[in-house]
């Protein structure tokens, strides 16, 4: 059918419109029906589409909408590209986001800015479907700022708390940073191969045309915009800030999909990474160190959102580690099963907080397992998939990306599989912790609390039994063999199989041993670990305060730069100069009139004075020169 | 030098001296036949051309400006007047209230 | 050396004389008689070069009426004050710079321009009769004028000595109110 990816658009477009300008007035009823039947009817669209393509084999569908400025001899249009790659991204986007919308209805029932909630949410997915289906670099940034907007509009979406509203200006002007970059890679890009779209610049810089220096240096900004956007070091300040808005944008924007457009991207433009062997490298590099130190520092947070959100910097590094030894397709496989466990985890979370009216301060939970039963049977089967246990979705995607970390031709090394298995041990650890602080054990809860803890409605639990669902049997889809025609696998190094088999048992192993582990340190409500933790305080003390990097960008870069603001542009600038020369301009007036008005001094030997001098003047003039 | 110069040279005489006794005396009486004497230097110059050019224009002229000159000291005079009958000076220096 | 020019010296040293004891004499009567004798030094200037007519006006105008009319104003405002302590006013230096500056400009002037020399006239061009013919009869716009000009100065008298009247009320009225 002709136009249907602009309708797939579109249709978050409208509804954030109908949410937000008639919204408040129709009530609820309209809002959820509009709110919540849109993204499902957008996943519709989005399967349609998706059979479409499988109908024509896998060639890509272009849709062009229209074209938005032709400048000179270039052309710039707004049009969109569905590939397998897309395809996918858009069925996570639109079906994880519908499930989300429904939870949400349970979550925010009852909130002041109920409307507004819906269509900020439903123009969240307008701008990343822009994102995941724009052919062209272009579009794709148009979508990628909307995402950062929305992100904003909703982390500061009770902006009355100026702690939350400050939250939500972090992520903004953090993503901003990482945008100057992106956009300083689009032009590098531009002027070197000649247009935006990005499936002629995979074929160009393919095809050996653009030089590996350029290459390398686009890829690299690129990919700063994309650690700006996927919270890796050192623009990763933000996401754990982001935590204040509310859950269910937690789970849909800060683990499902924003935060997964860097991994996109750099997938999308494998062609352009795979001939630029530093920058990916890089990419490696960074992600195994960023999936390291978040995941040391979930190990001591103690509030809930906080360790997922940890967790989800972690395991995005994960995603970036794979991306960064050429494993493209296994990247994406491990986004795809990320979405469903991380967000069942996170919207689990929520129900938490939901039962306990508010609390997130998992040292104040415990012993939830038999109270909230279907919240702790959804968590729990999410963090068994996250933790790599087979055959859970969790196991497939991360032990392919353990062994292409060691085993790619394209850069693979013994230390980045190192770091990535202590990581994958960290991860089963802390997230079984948080199992254990949270669900069992004896009750730690305040008693006012204890006494109205329930159980989440229907609308709730229904889409965490989904989720978990999914989180089982995600990673039974062969996804980087479905992609493979599009995003290659790279050559394994080593010519006997039987070491992969090997890093299979290790990788399992070293995920038992997490539970097991966990379930020693952490029961009776986490005392041993306390009295371990004891004989590393100053450990502790680093991991607690997130290697202090917040305060480091803070000594570093914020307080210079309110100085220069301060000092160079409002005192010098602003006042000295901009208002000292208006200032300026009025004072000579002054003065100059006050210097004339001397002339006007009321004494009459005075005017009769100036007369002759005028006289002797004029005659001078008139009789010498004239 | 020929009569027309030296009168011409004293008419320029009586014209500055008019104009710089305006500046230079500290009463307005004065100051007024001081202008009296500046329009007699112009009018000796004025004389001395209608002299040259045989021109009865000049005459007449002549005859208009003392018109002139009667009718301006006719109001000039009741100004000081009641300006010292307000001010009680006839010292110009404290007439200074227009002063800019 | 001719005798007209004699004469003429003569009267213009007089008239000179006359302008710069103006200068220096300190009471006003006395300022307004050298004035006149220097209007008189004029007149005699004026009769020399043939235009009696204008003669006998300036010294029947000028002097009998103008200089009369001030005289009669020095005599009600005979003021001992300041003005009459200190004759020169603080511009006295810029007065006298002003006064050689301009003296120069105008004699410079006068000096680059040929001498001119006086045409042969007839006797009679600038007698009464021509005079008054000339005076109705080519120029009587410019006299009626002069008689419209004429008026309106009296207006303007009548109406500042109604002024004065008011104001003396007014002055007589508060006096009477403070004694009160």
């Amino acid at each position: 059918m002709d136009g249907m990816l602009t309708l797939l658009v579109l249709l978050p477009l409208a509804g954030f419109l109908l949410n937000g300008l008639v919204g408040r007035r129709l009530g609820t009823g309209f809002v959820n029906a509009v709110g919540v039947g849109i993204p499902f009817l957008a996943f519709g669209v989005a399967l349609w589409a998706w059979r479409t393509l499988e109908a024509g084999d896998g060639a890509p569908i272009v849709e062009t909408v229209f074209t938005w400025a032709v400048i000179g001899e270039y052309t710039f249009e707004i049009s969109f590209y569905l590939d397998r790659l897309s395809a996918v991204m858009a069925l996570i986007v639109t079906g994880v986001g519908a499930l989300i919308h429904l939870y949400s209805i349970g979550y925010m029932k009852g909130d002041e800015g109920y409307a507004r909630y819906f269509a900020y949410l439903n123009l969240f997915l307008f701008f990343m479907l822009l994102l995941v289906l724009g052919r062209s670099l272009l579009v794709l940034f148009v979508g990628w700022e909307g995402v950062g907007l929305a992100s904003y509009l909703l982390i500061g979406f009770w902006f009355q708390d100026a702690a939350k509203a400050r939250a939500g200006r972090k992520a903004f002007i953090t993503n901003r940073v990482g945008d100057a970059a992106f956009l300083l890679g689009m032009f590098l890009i531009f002027t070197f191969v000649g247009t935006l779209e990005m499936d002629r610049i995979n074929e160009a810089v393919g095809a050996g045309l653009i030089p590996v220096g350029v290459a390398t240096a686009a890829a690299i900004l690129l990919f700063i915009g994309a650690t700006g956007k996927s919270a890796q070091i050192p623009l990763h300040v933000w996401l754990p800030d982001a935590m204040a808005g509310p859950t269910p944008v937690s789970a849909l924007i800060h683990a499902a999909t924003m935060v997964t457009a860097g991994v996109y991207l750099v997938a999308r433009l494998s062609g352009v990474y795979l001939e630029a062997p530093a920058a990916s490298t890089l990419i490696a590099v960074i992600g195994v160190l960023t999936a390291f130190f978040a995941a040391t520092i979930a190990l001591v947070q103690t509030d809930i959102k906080k360790v997922l959100a940890y967790s989800t910097i972690s395991q995005l590094g994960f995603m970036f580690l794979a991306l960064g030894v050429g494993a493209y397709g296994v990247a994406v496989f491990h986004l795809f099963t990320h979405a469903f466990f991380k967000a069942a985890l996170f919207l689990g979370a929520g129900s938490v907080i939901h039962a306990l009216n508010g609390e997130q301060d998992i040292r104040r939970m415990g012993g939830l397992a038999r109270q909230i039963p279907w919240t702790f049977g959804t968590f729990a089967v999410a963090t068994v998939a996250i933790a790599g246990l087979p055959p859970l979705a969790g196991f497939f995607s991360k032990d392919a990306i353990l062994w292409y970390s060691v085993a790619s031709g394209q850069g693979g090394t013994v230390w980045l599989w190192v770091l990535g298995s202590i990581t994958a041990f960290l991860t089963a650890l802390y997230m079984f912790r948080l199992l254990w602080l949270v669900f069992f054990g004896r009750s730690r809860m305040e008693p006012e609390t204890e006494r109205h803890v329930h159980e989440s409605p229907v609308t709730m639990t229904g889409v965490l039994v989904v989720l978990a669902v999914f989180s089982v049997i995600a990673g039974w889809f062969a996804l980087p063999q479905y992609l493979a025609p599009l995003l290659g696998t790279p050559e394994v190094r080593f010519a006997w199989g039987g070491w992969h088999l090997l890093q299979v048992i290790f990788a399992v192993l070293v995920a038992l041993l997490g539970l097991v582990a966990a379930a020693r340190l952490y029961r009776d409500g986490g005392r041993p670990a306390d009295e371990l933790w004891q004989r590393f305080r100053g450990l502790e003390r680093v991991l607690a305060g997130k290697y202090f990097v917040d305060e480091l960008y803070d000594r570093a870069l914020q307080r210079p730069w309110r100085w220069v603001s301060d000092r160079v542009f409002l005192r010098l600038g602003d006042r000295l100069l901009i208002d000292g020369s208006l200032h300026g301009l009025a004072a000579l007036a002054r003065w100059s009139a006050a210097a004339f008005a001397r002339v006007q001094s009321g004494s009459l030997h005075w005017y009769a004075w100036m007369t002759l001098f005028g006289l002797v003047a004029v005659l001078i003039w008139v009789w010498r020169y004239v | 030098m020929s009569d027309a110069n030296l009168l011409l040279a004293v008419s320029a005489m009586l014209f500055t001296l008019g104009l710089v006794g305006v500046v230079v005396r500290r009463n307005l009486l004065v100051m007024l036949m001081f202008l009296e004497l500046m329009l007699n230097g112009v009018l000796l110059s004025l004389a001395v051309f209608t002299f040259l050019l045989g021109a009865e224009a000049g005459a007449v002229l002549m005859f208009l400006v003392f018109v002139v000159a009667a009718a301006e000291i006719a109001i000039a005079v009741p100004i000081v007047l009641l300006l010292v009958r307000a001010g009680r000076t006839l010292d110009p220096g404290s007439y200074a209230g227009l002063k800019g | 050396m001719t005798i007209e020019t004699v004469f003429l010296s003569i009267f213009s040293l007089g008239a000179l004389a006359g302008a710069v004891a103006m200068f220096f004499l300190r009471h006003p009567m006395r300022v307004a008689l050298a004035l006149i004798g220097t209007m008189i030094s004029l007149a005699a200037i004026y009769a020399q070069l043939g235009l009696h007519v204008i003669a006998v006006f300036q010294v029947l105008i000028y002097v009998g009426a103008v200089m009369v009319f001030m005289i009669y104003a020095i005599m009600l405002l005979d003021v001992r004050d300041r003005s009459f302590t200190e004759r020169f006013s603080p511009m006295l230096v810029a007065g006298l710079a002003g006064l050689l500056l301009l003296v120069g400009v105008l004699i410079d002037g006068l000096l680059r321009g040929e001498p001119l020399v006086a045409p042969v006239v007839r006797e009679d061009v600038f007698s009464v009769g021509t005079f008054a013919i000339a005076f109705m009869d080519e120029f009587w716009v410019y006299f009626a004028l002069a008689a419209v000009l004429l008026l309106v100065a009296e207006i303007a008298a009548s109406a500042v000595i109604d002024i004065r009247r008011r104001g003396e009320d007014l002055a007589a009225a508060r006096r009477e109110k403070r004694d009160e």
